[in-house]
């Protein structure tokens, strides 16, 4: 392992044992809720579905066209609010 | 179903409050039910089944305890300390576990594949979102009793961290599915569809009515209310104006397009508001109120039902009408010898705004309230502003020599001000310009312009400490946005003239409603209109 892999490791240990990862979820959801990506995802996922027809996709299926879509939608300011509270995060946890 | 003309939209927002699609889907056209069960046969798949043995119950527990939600400080110290793909040691890529056997892979690079592969061990569980992934069928399966399971666990952990949805998403009721189920048709709103809108027949000086249930119509609680059969009557038969409505709301969003002639309203409203009755021109205003009245009367059997929920709002009811419109208006006295403040509350359904021109005196506004640029307003054009109306309105007053009162401080009757403020925001606030003035000496109708804004921000108006400062902390900043979104004007004189209102539809569409006749109209002409009934709606919404 690299450095960098390293240093997400760790640091994704430390977000989930101190419960922060799971409020990061949160935020982040309500956030995605909020602006209305989630919508845009579940109409584009209906599309899908409706384009292959229920008995012919599969959850993977929705992820793989899905994934790359639900990405690029994701408002800039809402990742910046993230790396935000990661990085206060990080800094009053500063032992890594 | 898109169409939300607010500006930003559905659902579930930080613990306190809750959004809501104030144009949603609207009820006749929500979405497919979830199959309960993808692979294969309505039985559930197979492989499941197999799982199903023995102690399978607890030990399901225990994985959604200690590696997917992890409520507790050690289950957490676990997770993060175990949960890594066994085969290439990455901790993310989608991180399954074995059902089987203990065994982390990841999804991502299939090394969870692998494994089923090589053990057949055929299901695995997702460790971020709970969901059960058979290798068989190739797919996420749905079965509900692990669903149950991996529900409550999640229960447990959020409880246990203080996080987590407090409000769950709606989802049909059985009943609902049956209904949804016998009636496959549905009606969707589209972006450039006209449903909703429709024109109303003039009964012969009913202009006042119309454009009022134009308003009402158009408030998207109000409409989702109706929408979704929520009203139980407990009135004899034809006598409701709930159920009137009601049907009304069916008439509006049916997709006709002809004009409604609405004359059992009329004559409902002819019943029980008497002092309307007749063919004689009417003020929209008061046909507002006495209808809000008789249909918060009629809504009796709505608020049985509220498991002694107690009411939010200073009328003390939990009927439909109440928990849109009815906001409180706090009223402080203060006494000018010993400045001891008595504060009383009361409900409101709208807002009566004095307008300069009038023969009581404008200007000037209290000390520091020269306008500024609160809501947008500028006052380069010299015109007085919504703002400015709601300045004055909320202003302290002198009472004066005559009218002492007996304060509760000092014990004796003294000179005190008065100052009106909003305790408690209704979610629909209605304005109301008094542009009909009938002192004893003259009547007649004020026509000076007043601009309104399509946002407002009523923080200036509030009884609470943010008021002075203007600031509110950023999370309750949305709870006192508003955003227009009906106006009634009148054109001519007191004592004859016409009622006409805008409405908004979808996000940014607005309609002239004129009787029977529906056009588009631009945001220009709404706000250049003279204004007599300004209804602006809560952009957010709390949780209640």
């Amino acid at each position: 392992m690299n450095k960098d892999s390293q240093m997400r490791a760790a640091i994704n240990q430390k977000l989930i044992e101190m419960g922060e990862r799971e409020r990061l979820k949160e935020l982040l959801r309500a956030k995605l809720v909020e602006c209305g990506w989630k919508d845009q995802m579940k109409a584009q996922c209906k599309d899908v579905i409706r384009e292959k027809g229920l008995e012919h996709v599969t959850v993977e299926d929705l992820v793989v066209e899905i994934t790359p879509k639900g990405r690029a939608l994701v408002p800039d300011s809402v990742k910046k609010e993230l790396l935000q509270r990661i990085r206060a995060f990080l800094a009053q946890h500063s032992t890594l | 179903c898109n169409g939300a003309w607010l500006q930003r939209k559905q659902h579930t927002l930080q613990p306190t409050y809750y959004v809501m699609s104030l144009y949603p889907q609207i009820m006749f056209c929500f979405g497919r039910a979830r199959r309960s069960s993808r692979c294969g046969s309505p039985a559930g798949c197979s492989h499941v089944n197999a799982y199903k043995v023995d102690n399978w119950r607890p030990n399901l527990r225990v994985i959604y305890q200690c590696f997917v939600w992890s409520g507790s400080a050690e289950t957490r110290r676990r997770k993060a300390k175990s949960c890594i793909c066994h085969m290439c040691g990455a901790h993310l890529n989608r991180l399954h576990s074995c059902l089987y056997c203990v065994f982390f892979g990841c999804f991502t690079k299939k090394h969870i594949h692998e494994h089923a592969k090589n053990k057949r061990h055929n299901l695995a569980i997702d460790l971020l979102y709970g969901g059960i992934y058979c290798f068989v069928c190739q797919d996420y399966i749905y079965d509900k009793d692990m669903e149950q399971i991996a529900k409550e666990e999640q229960r447990k952990a959020w409880k246990l961290q203080g996080v987590g949805e407090k409000y769950s998403t709606w989802e049909p009721t059985k009943r609902e599915l049956d209904l949804l189920r016998h009636n496959p048709k549905r009606r969707k709103m589209t972006t450039n569809c006209t449903i909703g809108l429709r024109g109303l027949i003039n009964l012969g000086n009913t202009c006042f009515m119309n454009c009022i249930v134009q308003a009402l119509t158009h408030t998207p609680l109000l409409r989702d209310f109706f929408l979704s059969d929520r009203h139980k009557c407990e009135m004899q038969s034809n006598s409701c104006l709930v159920c009137e409505m009601s049907q009304l709301f069916q008439e509006f969003y049916s997709g006709h397009r002809s004009p409604h002639i609405p004359f059992r309203l009329l004559h409902l409203v002819w019943t029980h508001a008497r002092h309307l009755a007749g063919y004689e021109q009417q003020d929209a205003h008061e046909f507002l109120i006495a209808a809000l009245d008789v249909l918060h009367r009629h809504c009796k059997g709505d608020t049985t039902n509220d498991n002694g929920k107690k009411a939010n709002n200073p009328n003390h009811c939990n009927c439909i009408i109440d928990q849109i419109f009815t906001g409180g208006l706090q009223s402080d006295v203060t006494c000018q010898v010993c400045h001891g403040v008595s504060t009383t509350i009361d409900p409101f359904w709208d807002i009566s705004l004095d307008l300069p021109g009038s023969s009581t005196p404008f200007w000037p506004l209290s000390p520091g309230g020269d306008g500024g640029t609160v809501n947008g307003e500028s006052h380069l054009s010299g015109a007085t502003t919504l703002t400015d109306c709601l300045r004055r309105f909320t202003r302290p007053e002198h009472l004066g020599s005559s009218a002492k009162i007996k304060c509760g401080g000092c014990h004796s009757y003294q000179e005190s001000t008065k100052q009106l403020t909003m305790k408690k925001l209704p979610i629909v606030a209605c304005f109301h310009l008094k542009r009909f003035e009938h002192s004893a000496k003259l009547r007649r109708k004020i026509t000076t312009y007043v601009s309104f804004p399509l946002e407002l921000d009523m923080t200036p108006f509030m009884a609470s400490r943010w008021a002075s400062t203007n600031y509110l902390p950023p999370g309750l900043y949305v709870l006192v946005r508003y955003a227009l979104f009906a106006v009634v004007n009148h054109q001519g004189t007191l004592e004859s003239g016409h009622y006409t209102s805008f409405i908004r539809q979808h996000k940014d569409q607005w309609f002239k409603c004129d009787d029977a006749i529906i056009t588009k109209a631009s945001i220009k002409d709404v706000l250049d209109s003279e204004g007599y009934l300004l209804f602006y709606h809560k952009q957010f919404l709390e949780y209640e």
